[in-house]
């Protein structure tokens, strides 16, 4: 074991390349795992900030939030099976913001949504109508508490009174106003999707403590089928792309790990082989194969450690140096440090590979020369 | 070239590693590739297909068919420009309907006026719409006689295909090519309370001796609402595009770096094992440019094998369909690739062939080659 590291230290230019093309590997699974956490993230965000149980959409929507509709008697279906106070309506819609002192064309994409259940982050009183909450990825257009943003063609305006954290949908950065705020918006600026008064896309529902069973089946039951509910964590993965864009990735990801392995074989392999003569010497001075093939992967499992930490501090370095808006990549811990353990666990198969070569290194032929 | 090839039969598991390592590169390379064309054509591609050299969506819109409303004025406005030889209006939604007796699905309707300004630009199959109540259909998703209904109130229209389009999907929903009226119709049906249904782009013809880009300026120069592109830059500067170009083009970077890293480091160890063998050969009269040429050969022997293996690998997973996208074995991509790499891999032995052109015969006689 210290033979290995020793060697290491004297002869790190021996490494040197595997090191950088396990880096670029490393760096290469941080970066797709990034990508789709951003992805994810940028899409998502709307839906897990919801302190609710259940969505409900109507049947024919597909379960996609802008084709859905549901009329105030809906409403008064669901509300009968957890009480009023636990149904809130939601609604959504896409437009250009126009910010003071920017170029006519230079738009910030936003989606406004209308709520009436407070999300995580925000007080439990809705904002006034004209006023907003922004999410904080919103910042990086220069908007701040107080700014006022005219949304849409008709430009109408609203007051951004706060902020929340991670509440993006659809890539964009999203505001959170009342349902009136909503309705307003979306008459002047969308006739064609115009919603009359009670009228929501969505509602999200708490569930009742004193309640048992199934909620989303419940309310499904109660609408006589007017409905379809999903927990948060069905909607999410209803959302279009959601699923096969992480399926997709992952499956990236699997043969990326594929070569890292195949590498580290390769390079290992080549390393014992160059070394079959004195792996005979110090056999027959006594070493045990598994010694030595504990030396193989020490020395794997470093220089992963070394690829692997330049590959996160590039891909954190990265993070930093996107701009908002651009490419949808995020560098969090837990993805760089399942990158890590993946690329230590390719480091330590791809050394399986050598653990043959070294049980058949013969110590007679040290003597012998016959190598 | 004996020498060459012998090594490769001596050595088939250091050489088949390697030439493993190199074809999963390619064939994640290939796959991404396709995976990109795939994604922007599904993005994108009812744009690139319909027939009108120019549209105009609103400012406000951030270049979103489904997200503009051009208001009557602003149409009336673009439609008096200087150039302008015809303009119809253009529409796009997305509808819960059904095919058949099928299930619900979703299904975009793209709503034009004339054929010549929005309609299906080439067809696979069938013919194009005699009138309302008929539609060409994204060949990937529809068949010729499809009856297809809107999911909506009970005057939901109906429309019938009777022709087909290639790579005709836009925003990765399978996609219908309408008139306006059933488009209308359609818009009215899935949201009651609707009571204008405006055009999302106003599609311009240009008159003879005007060319689309000088009728782009002329369209932006009249309006500050206005937002006129060409058909192709309306595809390629739909949001979303840009995004999945640059992500992807990240990750080709440092694959395309990978490979001839991995070759090069290879050969470079290889090539100093053989140390002692090369200067041997150099000593009873080998030439440099013939064991350079032997190296030479190894590497096109190896990067050709790992792109066989990753074009055969990529051949079957081109033709299956990733969610909604439809994947295609791209015959230019391969060839591109191919010629890529395999200059990257020759480039990246050079270290090694300058090593071989190094070895000076008379450490043969000093034993000076092994070390």
């Amino acid at each position: 074991m210290k033979l290995a590291l020793r060697e290491l230290r004297r002869r790190p230019g021996r490494f040197a390349v595997a090191t950088v093309i396990l880096t670029l590997i490393a760096l290469l699974l941080m970066f797709l795992g990034g990508l789709l956490d951003g992805l994810e993230a940028s899409s998502t965000g709307a839906l897990r900030a919801q302190r609710a149980d259940v969505i409900v959409y109507s049947s024919t929507s597909q379960d996609s939030l802008v084709r859905s509709r549901l009329e105030p008697a809906v409403r008064e279906q669901v509300a009968g099976i957890v009480g009023d106070e636990r149904v809130g309506g939601l609604g959504s819609v896409q437009l250009g913001g126009r910010l003071e002192g920017r170029g006519v064309r230079d738009l910030v994409p936003v989606v406004l949504f209308g709520y009436e259940l407070a999300l995580t982050g925000l007080p439990e009183e809705v904002p006034a109508r004209g006023q907003v909450y922004a999410d904080e990825a919103l910042r990086a257009e220069g908007i701040e508490e107080g700014t006022t943003i005219r949304l849409g063609p008709a430009r109408t305006p609203v007051e951004v009174i706060g902020f929340l954290d991670d509440s993006q949908y659809s890539g964009q950065g999203t505001l959170w106003g009342s349902l009136d705020t909503w309705r307003e918006v979306l008459d002047a600026n969308r006739p064609g999707e115009r919603a009359g008064a009670g009228v929501v896309q969505a509602l999200v529902v708490r569930d009742d403590p004193a309640r048992s069973g199934d909620l989303a089946s419940a309310i499904d039951g109660a609408t006589d089928g007017a409905t379809s509910s999903l927990s948060i964590d069905a909607a999410i993965e209803a959302l279009p792309g959601v699923s096969q864009q992480r399926s997709t990735f992952n499956q990236i990801i699997g043969v990326t790990v594929l070569v890292a392995i195949v590498v580290v074989a390769l390079f290992f392999a080549l390393l014992t082989v160059e070394r079959t003569s004195l792996y005979g010497v110090l056999k027959a001075v006594g070493a045990s194969s598994g010694t030595l093939f504990a030396g193989v992967v020490l020395q794997s499992v470093v220089v992963t450690l070394i690829a692997s930490a330049v590959g996160a501090a590039a891909s954190v370095a990265l993070d930093a140096a996107i701009p908002a808006g651009s490419l949808p990549f995020v560098a969090t811990p837990s993805r760089l440090l399942t990158s890590v353990a993946v690329m230590l666990v390719a480091a330590v198969v791809g050394c399986a590979f050598s653990l043959r070569r070294v049980l058949k290194v013969e110590p007679a032929a040290a003597i012998g020369g016959a190598q | 070239m004996f020498l060459a090839l012998r090594e490769l039969r001596r050595a088939k598991v250091r050489f088949g590693l390697l030439i493993a390592a190199v074809g999963l590169l390619v064939f994640l390379i290939l796959t991404q590739q396709a995976l990109q064309d795939g994604l922007v054509t599904s993005f994108v591609g009812a744009i690139r297909k319909q027939s009108a050299p120019v549209l105009v969506y609103t400012v406000d819109s951030q270049r979103t068919l489904q997200g503009s409303v051009v208001t009557p004025e602003l149409a009336e406005q673009v439609a008096a420009v200087d150039g302008v030889a015809a303009a119809g209006r253009i529409g796009q939604s997305t509808f819960t309907v059904t095919v058949g007796d099928a299930d619900e699905t979703d299904a975009a309707f793209f709503g034009y006026e004339e054929q010549a300004l929005g309609g299906p630009d080439g067809l696979s199959a069938g013919r194009l719409p005699n009138g309302a109540g008929e539609a060409v259909g994204s060949d990937t998703d529809f068949s010729v006689g499809d009856r297809v209904q809107v999911v909506g109130t009970a005057d939901a229209p109906a429309v019938t295909v009777v022709g087909l389009a290639e790579d005709a999907q836009i925003q990765v929903t399978p996609t219908l090519f309408v008139r306006w009226s059933d488009y209308e119709a359609a818009v009215l049906a899935a949201n009651p309370d609707a009571d204008t249904v405006l055009p999302g782009a106003i599609a311009l013809r240009p008159d003879d001796g005007v060319s689309d880009d000088q009728l782009v300026s002329r369209v932006n120069d009249v309006s500050d609402e206005a937002d006129a592109l060409t058909r192709a830059q309306a595809a390629d500067e739909a949001p979303g595009v840009a995004q999945v170009r640059q992500s992807f083009q990240v990750i080709f970077l440092l694959y395309g770096l990978v490979v001839p890293l991995v070759t090069g480091l290879f050969f470079l160890i290889v090539t100093f094992q053989k140390a002692a063998a090369l200067t041997l050969l150099r000593a009873i009269g080998a030439r440099s440019g013939t064991l350079v040429r032997s190296l030479l050969v190894q590497v096109v022997i190896v990067i050709g094998g790992g792109l066989v293996v990753g074009t055969a690998l990529y051949a079957p997973l081109s033709q299956v369909e990733v969610g909604s996208i439809n994947l295609r074995f791209d015959v230019g991509a391969v060839l591109f690739w191919s010629v890529l790499l395999l200059g990257l891999g020759l480039g990246s032995a050079v270290v090694a062939a300058r090593r071989v052109l190094a070895i000076d015969p008379i450490e043969a006689t000093t034993g000076g080659g092994a070390r």
